[in-house]
């Protein structure tokens, strides 16, 4: 079930005026909650229990992909990345770009002999190539964006890989908790914040958390997961559980809690420790207004910011498990 | 034709693991031509025109493509693997693939953002790479894999315009140029070879020449297309929408020089390769035994050998009058 939302949410595109995976969120958010459109904010889902705190759950619904610099009349383009992306992955790789029509597209590789001193070109100095002629003026310009050609796919032992599973992992989980809450009582009100432009610097978390000040807040996201070539010191455990995030940025009450929670249930989790900033929405909410006491839970993600993420579907439910028991609690503070 | 294109295109068949596609081209051809298998894998096709030839002519597209195979399984249930054919790994990273028993996997790597700056500046080394199949450890992963597995990498033909994106161009635009030949009626006797093991040193092609004993022959392929925005005009070697290209030479033969002039000539859509690069079945068909004369009418396509390939439909469609015009040339005895 959570399997099947997150391919739609994985499919589906929300970059820049793209809205692609926010109505995809939209139409499932919308049985469970009050669903509202929030200015360049995102997506708000609301669920009023008339309680007098209102506790958000973050996890934003932005992805990275590249935007249109430059329409050579040979049909290959020039692009920008939007969001942080790794340029080595780039040659041979598929995107759409988002004209008139959606194009396909491929990122030139430059063939032996044509290859430079560099070896590795800067992301704004890589063709690339429409396929097409002088025509491709009438289907592309300068500003569309490009996303990575989607591909969901199933991998064995229930793991699942594709684009911008960075965050739509985590929007997958606030759809889960959604369905599992929103006819029980709670104690306090719930609101669901699908923040915009975290790739481009946390941006859409910033207004949203100002807008709504709830009381309590938990940031959703993806954190990096093992691999050969990761120090194990510098990453958590695909498969391993729920990554608590620990930082002095973070409220400690609501981490104790998390992690108490997973204890007490059994529930597979891992810390995740880090000595400052996060890189994820907890930066701004933490300091939106005069404060918002913030958490933050992560799925363990590999190969973030690319076309081939990866996450373990029992990760995902770990998140949704400690975050429904944290709600029904009423949060930490 | 260009249906027929994207078909064969979706079939893996990395070297050594050719039997799918051998399967869907034997049925494709099946009561057009006399077809065997020889020992290695190649299909050896016999076609029946309605005069003798005065010369004997092949005509050979190669079925395999480039790939992976598995090699060994990491103690956290990675797979390790080496490249079948050349594969540059830049086109690799982050990238799906699926091996032949269906299992998924992806090449991973290290995120950017652990990367060091170092790092950055260079592509993994090959060696390095590993593929993810969604196993926890070496058991999980040994149960999905076998040593010895080959995988292509994952790539939906797409139609972009007049082009086709996908892996594997290289060689099923030769191959259904070859299957419409033969399931059009056909002059003058003529043979086919559709050959295994191109990628892996032109293998296939050395037994092919040995069983037809052909006088001449024509050599359908791709070949590497460099027309990039801002590419130094000679070193494009040939450009997409301009024709088949014909080779003069290559890191592997020198093409007969009769053969090129007359297919230059011809009047048919065709360009010439302009740089000396790669290599082919031509040249296992030259050498085999007394000699053999060679014509290659290739494909020009961007991004060969990685997952997406893109050549243009109307070169493609061209290759088929143009080996049809130089078959029933050789095969009247006018070009001797």
């Amino acid at each position: 079930m959570i399997e099947k939302i997150l391919k739609e949410l994985s499919n589906a595109v929300t970059l820049g005026h793209l809205k692609g995976a926010t109505e995809a969120a939209r139409r499932l958010l919308t049985p469970y909650a009050e669903v509202s459109d929030f200015g360049q904010t995102g997506l708000i889902a609301k669920i009023d229990k008339g309680q007098k705190k209102t506790l958000m759950l973050d996890a934003h619904i932005d992805e990275v992909g590249f935007i249109v610099t430059h329409v050579f009349d040979s049909g290959f383009v020039k692009v920008a990345p939007v969001g942080g992306n790794d340029p080595r992955i780039l040659p041979a790789t598929p995107v759409v770009i988002h004209g008139k029509t959606e194009l396909p597209a491929v990122f030139a590789s430059n063939p032996p002999h044509l290859k430079g001193e560099e070896e590795v070109k800067a992301t704004t100095d890589i063709l690339l190539d429409t396929g097409l002629g002088t025509e491709v003026r009438e289907l592309a310009s300068p500003g569309d964006l490009i996303s990575y050609e989607k591909d969901f796919t199933l991998l064995s032992g229930g793991r699942v890989c594709g684009k911008s599973l960075d965050d739509r992992a985590a929007v997958a989980c606030l759809v889960e908790l959604a369905s599992r809450l929103y006819d029980k009582d709670l104690p306090v009100n719930l609101i669901l914040c699908l923040a915009e432009q975290e790739e481009l610097g946390t941006r859409g978390a910033v207004t949203a958390t100002f807008a709504l000040s709830p009381d309590e807040a938990v940031a959703i996201d993806v954190s990096f997961a093992d691999g050969p070539d990761i120090p194990s010191t510098k990453c958590g455990k695909l498969g391993g559980g729920a990554m608590i995030g620990i930082s002095p940025i973070l409220n400690r009450k609501i981490s104790d809690l998390l992690t108490d929670i997973a204890k007490e249930n059994n529930i597979p989790h891992q810390l995740e420790v880090m000595g400052g900033k996060t890189g994820t929405d907890a930066d701004v909410i933490t300091i939106s207004g005069s404060g918002v006491p913030c958490g933050l839970i992560s799925i363990p993600l590999r190969n973030m910011h690319t076309p081939a993420e990866v996450v373990d579907m029992a990760d995902i439910a770990a998140v949704c498990d400690i975050l429904e028991a944290y709600i029904l609690k009423g949060g930490a503070l | 034709m260009r249906e027929l294109l994207k078909r064969l295109c979706a079939i893996p068949a990395v070297s050594g693991r050719e039997e799918r596609l051998a399967d869907f081209i034997l049925k494709e051809i099946d009561g057009f031509c006399d077809a065997k298998v020889d020992a290695n894998g190649n299909i050896i096709c016999h076609k029946k025109g309605k005069k003798p030839a005065a010369r004997r002519v092949v005509l050979d597209a190669h079925m395999d493509e480039v790939g992976i195979i598995a090699t060994s399984i990491t103690g956290d249930g990675f797979v390790k693997f080496v490249t079948v054919g050349g594969i540059e790994a830049a086109v690799m990273l982050a990238r799906g693939v699926t091996f032949e028993n269906g299992v998924r996997g992806v090449v991973g790597m290290k995120p950017v953002h652990l990367s060091t700056p170092e790092e950055r500046k260079k592509f993994p080394d090959k060696d390095n790479l590993y593929i993810d199949v969604g196993a926890a450890d070496k058991t999980e992963a040994e149960a999905l894999i076998r040593l010895g597995d080959t995988a292509v990498f994952d790539s939906t033909p797409t139609i972009m315009g007049d082009r086709l994106r996908g892996r594997a161009i290289d060689d099923r635009a030769g191959v259904a140029v070859l299957i419409t030949l033969l399931k059009a009626e056909a002059e003058y006797d003529y043979y086919v070879t559709f050959t295994v093991q191109e990628e892996v040193g032109t293998r296939g092609a050395a037994t092919a020449a040995f069983a037809v004993e052909p006088d001449a022959a024509i050599l359908l392929e791709a070949t590497t297309a460099a027309d990039l925005e801002g590419a130094p005009e000679d070193k494009t070697v040939c450009r997409l929408g301009e024709g088949p290209a014909l080779s003069f030479m290559d890191n592997g033969n020198l093409y007969t020089k009769k053969l090129y002039d007359a297919a230059i000539s011809s009047g048919l859509t065709c360009q010439t390769k302009q740089y000396v690069s790669g290599g082919n079945n031509s040249r296992g068909f030259a050498l085999s035994k007394g000699g053999v004369e060679t014509l290659g009418i290739s494909l020009p396509c961007r991004y060969i050998h990685s997952p997406c390939c893109l050549a243009d439909m109307r070169d493609f469609e061209a290759m088929l009058p143009l080996a049809k015009y130089m078959l029933d040339a050789l095969c009247r005895g006018d070009i001797k």
